[in-house]
């Protein structure tokens, strides 16, 4: 991201114009009162890395479609609108989110407008397994939880460089916090539910999630809405994996049509640990998903999968970068784009093999489908590789739907419109299917169905 | 390391050339009066010399692109002489005279006999008499109607061709050393097909015969009217030396309708030793215009000299059912820097394109391919294939692959596929199993991964690709 582009079109009244223009004060421990209840775990350290961060917030600028990470993604219109934090505490029952619970989850932790909600959620503390948030006093917290948490949060996520990860560190007033033990397992889906209720709002959910040598768990990281206006939502999330472990990672962006969306992932895998993600992009006006998974350990392996489905005027944009700094690393990645309307899908997939890194095996593939004239799609996938030794393969397409698919289910009696449909349900299903959560896969299929116009057709029942 | 490049930049031209026979230097630097300079004396019309300071003042706009995967010392623009007058080379009397490292280079790559005199800058009156065989050239040329001359003298003979292409492929602010090209250039290649003629002879044969120092910025425009092609090649196979450091050329085609340019390029420019001194920058812009309906413009290029190579022939498909072909293998070695690939812009309906590269990087090198596919709202029923290989010989090189696909019209169909890979140890065993040597084995192996590029070339210069390839990565396997 370049520092060198100045911004005079701003508004001085845009929220991020207000902020980057140096309004945004470093955080004091006071400052944290109305939102983090009780006894703060590691406060000095979070201070300090907020300090940190509000710091490199003053120092960069917000990136415009001259920065190349940031070409085909232009999110002028976010800089343009103002945006409040929420601090007040939620009055939502579970009634109210119930079709967003998903009833194979064990723990939950709901997060409403950034803002914990104790009586939403379902903490676990279990042997082995702390699903908390990060404010909250735990009961069993010991020393050696502080330490562990003052090791990885905000230091996997760079925001030296990065504007809003910057944001989302110096603003954050809590986290979601998943600690497995040594050789844990947890059977049941760890649900993290992130909420958006008030219209003009602004969120820096925040997710740090540490496996321990061994352990094995999935988590589903959900950010819905319950109103269509406009708000936004930076978020960041940290994965470290210890030796041999293995976390399934599912994360669903359903945000309302006029959200913006702007997210870092960030991943770092030790000594034959296994990372496997799949994110589905289906709401927000413009989305913005940053995946950066290191290799930082021999044997290391990855599933990068996403589904971008898009209409109207969204914008969803997932730029990933698989980085293998060390040798024998394996990389899988399938990213899917459907675009409708006037649409617009951006993908820039980065795989690095180091010096070095020796025996690397890589795999990309990028399918986009372009349903209507006026979708639009960017894709980049990239190779950059600095050892000779491995075997690294991208592949791209970009089409249409294909006419002799289309005459073959219409000589079997399907309808034009069925058949399209049909054919289109299918090209994401391909991803859908690796959700590990029978009823978040079933939910999304019919998000799916419905987007695709399958309900009506009677499609539905047929299947 | 800018004092290294200063003395590059400074150095007296070493191999065979003398510049006392016309000492016709211009002091270096550039400004207003230098471009003023160059085209008076050059006799050049007004409008030519209009078209050069207006893009001199876009230049002077303009910053050095950085986004390329290239590092270099900056370029200082104001210790470059822009004009010589074209030198005379001093003819040695015999074979005996001419550097034996040049002689081995044309043995290892099958150059014929009389081909080798003639680039080393022998005296060929007896054996072969070059004059007589231009002259029969440009007698057949003529006779079709087929303009090829140099562009200085195409400025003068036919400025009403000039001026109405001149630029409109490439245009006056394209990009910073395009521009600078546009300001400054000397000399370069005019070439002209009229309606409905075929090329009689591949202008390559002619233009490799008469290899000329035509300068560090060359300029060349070929135009294929309704229903003419062509088949073009630049550049040569043996080793070009040269004490420029810069070397910034423009190449603009224009195929009307049914018209077909075949455009081919061989370049193997001094690279630098084996430390990555020296060698030559290759900034080059190339660009073709498919304006006509059913034109088709191909591109093939193999590049496996200069030190830092950036360059990207691309093709704009207006016309409703063109054609674009990209045909690249680019092969590194020592500390060489290539970033180069194509451009494909899809405006017409039905138009088709296809990229193929090939990357080769050994040593200490870097390769990249960077490629922008380009389908507009208009391109209806567009398709690209576009398919870019590296191979990585040595842990201390590198590959990129940086392929753009834009799309805006869904009836279009756009496919990219990418691989990165090493020669196989299994390939190296069943090749010794058979009795066949590690550094035979390797030039097979690399040239039937090239293959798909080499067959686009004319097939006597795909023989002589061929062994370049073997000769350029010699030592750097096993």
């Amino acid at each position: 991201m370049s520092v060198a582009v100045t911004h005079q079109t701003q508004p001085a009244n845009g929220y991020l114009a207000t902020l980057l223009a140096g309004h945004l004060s470093a955080p004091s421990p006071t400052s944290h009162k109305g939102t983090m209840r009780g006894q703060c775990i590691a406060p000095p350290v979070l201070t300090a890395l907020q300090v940190a961060a509000a710091e490199r917030v003053s120092a960069l600028n917000v990136p415009s479609t001259r920065d190349e990470e940031w070409r085909f993604t232009d999110i002028s219109l976010l800089t343009k609108l103002s945006f409040q934090p929420v601090v007040a505490e939620s009055t939502l029952q579970l009634a109210d989110i119930a079709r967003f619970t998903i009833a194979e989850a064990g723990a939950r932790l709901v997060f409403v407008d950034g803002v914990y909600a104790p009586h939403l959620s379902h903490t676990e503390q279990a042997e082995g397994v702390t699903v908390a948030n990060l404010a909250h006093p735990l009961e069993k917290s010991a020393a050696h939880t502080d330490v562990r948490i003052a090791t990885y949060l905000g230091q996997l996520a760079e925001y030296k460089n990065n504007v809003f990860a910057a944001l989302n560190t110096a603003c954050m007033s809590d986290a979601a916090l998943i600690l497995l033990a040594r050789d844990t397992a947890v059977r049941q889906p760890i649900h993290l539910l992130f909420i958006a209720s008030k219209q003009g709002g602004v969120s820096y959910p925040r997710c740090l999630i540490r496996a321990e040598a061994g352990s094995k768990a999935t988590v589903v990281e959900d950010y819905v809405s319950l109103q269509d206006e406009a708000y936004f939502t930076n978020t960041v999330s940290e994965f470290s994996l210890a030796d041999n472990a293995h976390v399934h990672h599912v994360r669903v962006q359903r945000e309302g049509m006029n959200a913006f969306h702007i997210a870092n992932c960030a991943v770092t895998l030790a000594r034959g640990s296994h990372y496997q993600s799949v994110s589905v992009a289906m709401g927000a006006r413009i989305s913005r998903y940053n995946l950066n998974v290191l290799q930082a350990a021999e044997g290391g392996e990855c599933t990068v999968d996403g589904l971008a489905l898009i209409s109207e005027r969204q914008l969803a944009d997932t730029h990933t970068c698989i980085d293998h700094a060390k040798p024998h690393g394996i990389s899988r990645q399938l990213h899917k784009c459907i675009i409708g309307g006037s649409a617009h899908a951006v993908f820039n997939g980065k795989v690095m093999v180091r010096p070095g890194a020796q025996r690397v095996d890589s795999q990309q593939t990028n399918r986009n489908l372009l349903l209507t004239n006026r979708a639009q799609v960017d894709t980049k996938p990239q190779l950059e590789i600095f050892a000779d030794d491995v075997k690294c393969t991208h592949g791209a397409t970009v089409s249409q739907l294909d006419g002799e698919e289309i005459f073959y289910l219409q000589s079997r009696g399907l309808t034009d419109v069925v058949a399209r449909n049909l054919l289109t349900y299918a090209f994401g299903a391909e991803i859908l299917e690796r959700i590990p959560v029978a009823s978040l896969k079933h939910q999304l299929e019919q998000t799916v169905l419905e987007q695709a116009g399958l309900k009506q057709s009677g499609l539905e029942q047929m299947k | 390391m800018s004092a290294v490049l200063q003395n590059i930049i400074n150095q007296p031209y070493k191999h065979g050339f003398v510049t006392d026979i016309e000492s016709d230097v211009m002091a270096k630097g550039l400004d207003e009066n230098t471009i003023r300079m160059i085209s008076s004396k050059k006799n050049e019309p007004a409008w030519l010399l209009d078209f050069r300071l207006k893009c001199y003042a876009a230049w002077l706009k303009m910053e050095e692109p950085t986004w390329a995967n290239v590092h270099h010392p900056k370029i200082d623009y104001q210790a470059i002489s822009y004009y010589a007058a074209p030198k005379k080379k001093a003819k040695l009397k015999s074979m005996d005279e001419v550097d034996p490292e040049l002689l081995r280079t044309f043995e290892k790559l099958g150059v014929p006999l009389h081909e080798r005199m003639a680039l080393a800058g022998v005296a060929v009156d007896v054996i072969f008499d070059s004059v007589s065989v231009t002259t029969t050239y440009k007698a057949r040329l003529a006779e079709a109607g087929v303009i090829f001359c140099s562009m200085s003298e195409a400025v003068h003979e036919h400025p009403e061709l000039v001026q109405k292409y001149l630029g409109t492929v490439v245009p006056t602010g394209d990009n910073f050393y395009a521009a600078l090209n546009s300001a400054v250039f000397t000399d370069g290649s005019f070439c002209y097909i009229p309606k409905g003629v075929k090329c009689p002879m591949d202008l390559s044969t002619y233009f490799r015969i008469n290899t000329e120092e035509s300068g560090q910025f060359e300029r060349t425009l070929i135009i294929a009217e309704e229903g003419a092609s062509v088949t073009y090649l630049e550049g040569c196979t043996a080793p070009a030396f040269s004490s420029n450091q810069l070397h910034a050329a423009v190449v603009e085609l224009v195929a009307l309708d049914n018209a077909e340019i075949k455009y081919s390029t061989v370049q193997n420019w001094y690279a630098g030793d084996e430390n990555g001194i020296g060698g030559i920058y290759n900034f080059v812009t190339k660009r073709g215009l498919c304006k006509g309906v059913n034109s088709r413009i191909s591109w093939t290029q193999v590049e496996t000299g200069a030190a830092i190579t950036w360059k990207y022939p691309s093709v704009v498909l207006l016309g409703d059912n063109s054609v674009g072909e990209f045909y690249s293998v680019a092969v590194t070695n020592n500390y060489q820097q290539a970033d180069t690939g194509t451009k494909m812009i899809h405006i017409g309906k039905n138009t088709r394109s296809t990229i193929v590269s090939k990357g080769i990087s050994a040593g200490h090198s870097n390769n990249s391919y960077r490629g922008l596919v380009k389908i507009s709202p208009t391109a209806e029923g567009a398709r690209n294939y576009s398919q870019c290989d590296s191979m990585l010989i040595g842990e201390h090189s590198g590959a990129h692959t940086f392929p753009y696909m834009q799309v805006r019209n869904k009836s279009a169909k756009v496919e990219h596929e990418a691989s990165t890979s090493k020669i196989g140890e299994d390939q190296m065993f069943y090749f010794a199993q058979r009795g066949i040597d590690a550094e035979a084995a390797v030039s097979m192996i690399i040239n039937g991964f090239c293959k798909d590029v080499f067959q686009q070339l004319p097939l006597e210069f795909a023989v002589e690709a061929t062994n370049l390839l073997s000769y350029k990565l010699e030592g750097s396997v096993g």
